[in-house]
């Protein structure tokens, strides 16, 4: 199996972070992963845009154009690459900021609020594990469980609040992604 | 078995330097490569080795400079516009015969041009890396896996040769995270120091010299020796992926990045039942001559260049090997706009079903 | 009396510097304090472009000639990969104040632990006699043919005065090689510098005022009055900076 994602917002929004950890912890699991940023000049607020290509076989390319998965997090990069989806394929939008979406054909739309959900989570910082549980969700990408246990890791060193805070936004996510499961 | 990590192309590239040796850095920051310098500010210094960050490219590249002739394993890396700026110490390293590796993480020109990723530099990296009619070996690599790879032996080309070699990649592969197996440590001692170096660290106990200015009749035989030591480039050292050659109509020049982009769409032609191979140089400098030059031309029927700059700057290298014995064609994004996987598997389309008026 | 004998750091071939050039006098004072802290093999030179290049011909100890005005970038590759050597460039006034501003500026800045011993003839030597940033107002040079103008070229670039504003260095300093009071100061000068170094101070200057018969159009003794009247009033020899004097 090949998964192409395309995370894109502006800087800030986890955009980076998401496709780092997606990318990582399908590379932990034993999968073959590329991560390619691509920024614009501000080190601030600019636009931010990241590719992950997950695979069981080595990746030739890591430049795909339409991917199976385009996360959009606001209207710019909505109206930039809302089209870049391919046929059969997730579109997730941040409803908090994208009022409406008109996807292309076969594209399965999720429109959730990412931005509350992490607010009411406890962090806007934990926004781009929301939209890793909701990948994780609707896709199984990388195993739920595998997932948590990288979590763990990561979070062992800091307050047990946080590793708390970044589980219950990644089941938030899954909650969701689940109810497109195909 | 090496250790194996998920790392950023300039961070494997910093990595992979620090094992073949590398035990001086001297840079200037400058987007796409900035990951290199940072790694190694925190790096060497835990090797004993040494960072220093210069005032600007062109004293960057002269501590290299003074840190080669010392015989220590020198690196510097850039991006375009700050190779420009180091063109004057490279031709001096080459003037001197010094060995050290620059790194050139590609970006969108000419100019300030651009901070996204672009293949712009192929000219400047094989034409003319500076004043004075010299070459670098310039090295290619097209993951951040083979960049490993290259920087680990690199100054072993590079000492062997007393020339400086070049590893152009683009922001792409700068930037990109992906899987690499990290070779062992290189462990070189004091008295594996080069003899010619300055270092008395290795014995030497009668005064050195090292210059780039001669009087006219020895640095002319230094031209000529420089002559000698390409066409033995040539013969012995290049370096190139064959992909898919024997029944191809149509074959594919690419390297870096493009290869890549390049590889994915030819796979999928293929497919479709189009017969589609592709030359990937590894080494740009020497260039794969043999490769282009001996293709049985009574079968393929076009040459497809693909780069990551426009125009071409490889077409006219595999044009000189081709002899208009077939058409060559040519296919790029430019200026920061990268390729991608469909926008070139349409273009080979459109060439291999037929569109022969897309010379 | 001492004997008088040539520096076994001076190669045994002639001086490519024209008669009455104080160049050589300098790099004679350099290559005897080498010698007389027995640094000899220790010792490498880093030579630049200029008339100080003519070290080429005739430095008798390691060199690594550089790139004009890089040599104290280079000698920042050299020193730091090798802090047990003696390092020092040697640079003229256009190489350092011109095209090398940034580089003997940076150098100084970081506190390297070498020694840059900076000869000022106010004119571009080996390329003809053009206009130096050191080159006096009024001075005629072959780009200044009335003489420098300040209100098109600037005035002459005071480097002991600009690098001594800086934290890092350890000795900053001028002298005047026209007299012999003159150069008894500039060897001790010297020594002091490279003394520091070996004692791992830091950053240290020596600034030489030198002379240019040849583009100066003038004879040998012309010229040292020249220094008395003209340069020596505008560029003060004195110790700009003194870490260790100015601790006590």
């Amino acid at each position: 199996m090949k998964l192409s994602f395309v995370f894109s917002g502006s800087g800030g929004q986890g955009i980076m972070s998401a496709g780092i950890t997606l990318a990582q912890a399908a590379i932990d699991m034993g999968k073959h992963a590329t991560y390619l940023p691509e920024y614009g000049p501000e080190q601030r607020g600019g636009s931010a845009k990241c590719t992950v290509v997950i695979s069981d076989e080595p990746i030739i390319s890591p430049l795909p154009k339409f991917c199976d998965n385009l996360i959009v997090m606001n209207e710019q990069a909505y109206a930039k690459f809302g089209e870049d989806v391919k046929p059969g394929g997730i579109l997730l939008a941040n409803a908090c900021r994208i009022t409406e979406t008109n996807a292309p054909e076969g594209v399965t739309v999720i429109s959730a609020p990412v931005d509350d959900l992490a607010l009411e989570v406890g962090n806007a910082k934990t926004a781009n594990i929301i939209l890793i549980g909701i990948l994780i969700g609707a896709t199984e990408v990388v195993s739920e469980e595998a997932f948590k246990e990288s979590l763990e890791v990561k979070f062992k060193a800091k307050k047990p609040e946080i590793l708390a805070m970044n589980l219950n936004a990644l089941q938030k996510g899954i909650a969701i992604g689940k109810q497109y499961k195909k | 078995m090496g250790e194996k990590r998920f790392m950023k192309g300039n961070e494997a590239i910093a990595e992979a330097a620090v094992r073949g040796g590398c035990r001086f850095f001297a840079g200037y920051p400058i987007t796409p490569q900035n990951e290199i310098p940072e790694y190694l500010s925190w790096r060497l210094p835990e090797v004993g080795g040494v960072y220093v960050q210069g005032e600007s490219e062109i004293a960057s590249v002269n501590m290299v400079y003074g840190a080669a002739a010392m015989g220590t394993r020198s690196l510097t890396s850039s991006s375009g516009p700050g190779i420009s700026l180091k063109a004057e110490g490279i031709s001096y390293l080459a003037a001197a015969a010094l060995p050290a590796v620059i790194v050139n993480i590609s970006r969108g020109g000419p100019g300030l041009g651009s901070i996204q990723p672009a293949q712009s530099d192929y000219l400047q990296a094989t034409k003319a890396l500076g004043h004075g009619g010299f070459h670098a070996m310039v090295f290619a690599p097209n993951s951040a896996q083979e960049a490993v790879d290259v920087l680990y032996n690199a100054w072993d080309y590079a000492e062997r040769d007393r020339n400086p070699v070049l590893v152009l990649m683009d922001g792409c592969l700068g930037n990109i995270m992906e899987e690499v197996e990290l070779p062992p440590m290189k462990e070189l001692k004091e008295e594996d120091i080069p003899e010619w170096s300055l270092s008395r660290r290795n014995g030497r106990d009668w005064q050195g010299n090292i210059t780039p200015i001669y009087t006219e009749l020895i640095l002319e035989g230094l031209n000529e020796s420089a002559g000698f030591m390409y066409k033995d480039w040539e013969e012995n050292d290049v370096q190139v992926e064959e992909f898919m050659l024997d029944d191809a109509e149509y074959v594919v020049v690419a390297y870096g990045i493009a290869s890549r982009v390049a590889k994915e769409a030819i796979l999928n032609l293929r497919a479709q039942g189009y017969k589609v191979g592709m030359i990937r140089p590894i080494t740009l400098f020497p260039f794969p001559k043999k490769s282009i030059r001996n293709l049985d031309y009574g079968k393929v029927k076009g040459i497809i260049d693909i780069e990551m700059t426009i125009p071409a700057q490889m077409r006219e290298d595999i044009e000189l090997q081709v002899l208009e014995r077939c058409p060559v064609y040519e296919y790029g994004r430019s200026g920061g706009v990268l390729l991608d996987d469909e926008g070139v598997y349409e273009a080979i389309y459109e060439i291999v079903s037929g569109g022969e008026n897309n010379g | 009396m001492a004997e008088y004998k040539r520096s076994t750091l001076i190669a045994d071939s002639p001086s490519g510097y024209c008669p009455g050039c104080l160049h050589s006098l300098a790099t004679r004072l350099v290559s005897d304090v080498i010698e007389e802290l027995g640094q000899g093999d220790n010792s490498l030179n880093v030579i630049s472009v200029g008339c100080s290049a003519l070290n080429i011909l005739y430095w008798g100890g390691d060199f690594l000639s550089v790139a004009h005005g890089r040599a104290p970038a280079a000698a920042t590759g050299v020193k730091r990969t090798n802090p047990e050597r003696l390092v020092f460039a040697y640079q003229g006034d256009g190489d350092l104040a011109a095209i090398g501003l940034a580089e003997i500026m940076s150098a100084a800045n970081r506190g390297e632990n070498f020694t840059v011993i900076f000869a000022n003839n106010q004119t571009y030597g080996m390329t003809g006699g053009q206009m130096a940033p050191t080159t006096l107002i009024g001075q005629k040079t072959t780009t200044t043919v009335y003489g420098r103008d300040p209100a098109t070229t600037g005035y002459p670039m005071k480097m002991c005065e600009l690098i001594s504003t800086l934290e890092a260095p350890a000795y900053v300093a001028r002298f005047a090689l026209n007299s012999p009071k003159g150069v008894r100061d500039a060897r001790a000068g010297i020594k002091k510098a490279f003394q520091l170094q070996m004692q791992g101070k830091g950053f240290t200057f020596v600034e030489l005022l030198t002379n240019c018969p040849t583009n100066w159009h003038m004879t040998p003794l012309q010229t040292l009055d020249y220094m008395n009247t003209n340069t020596i009033p505008y560029f003060k020899p004195g110790v700009y900076k003194d870490t260790e004097v100015d601790k006590a």
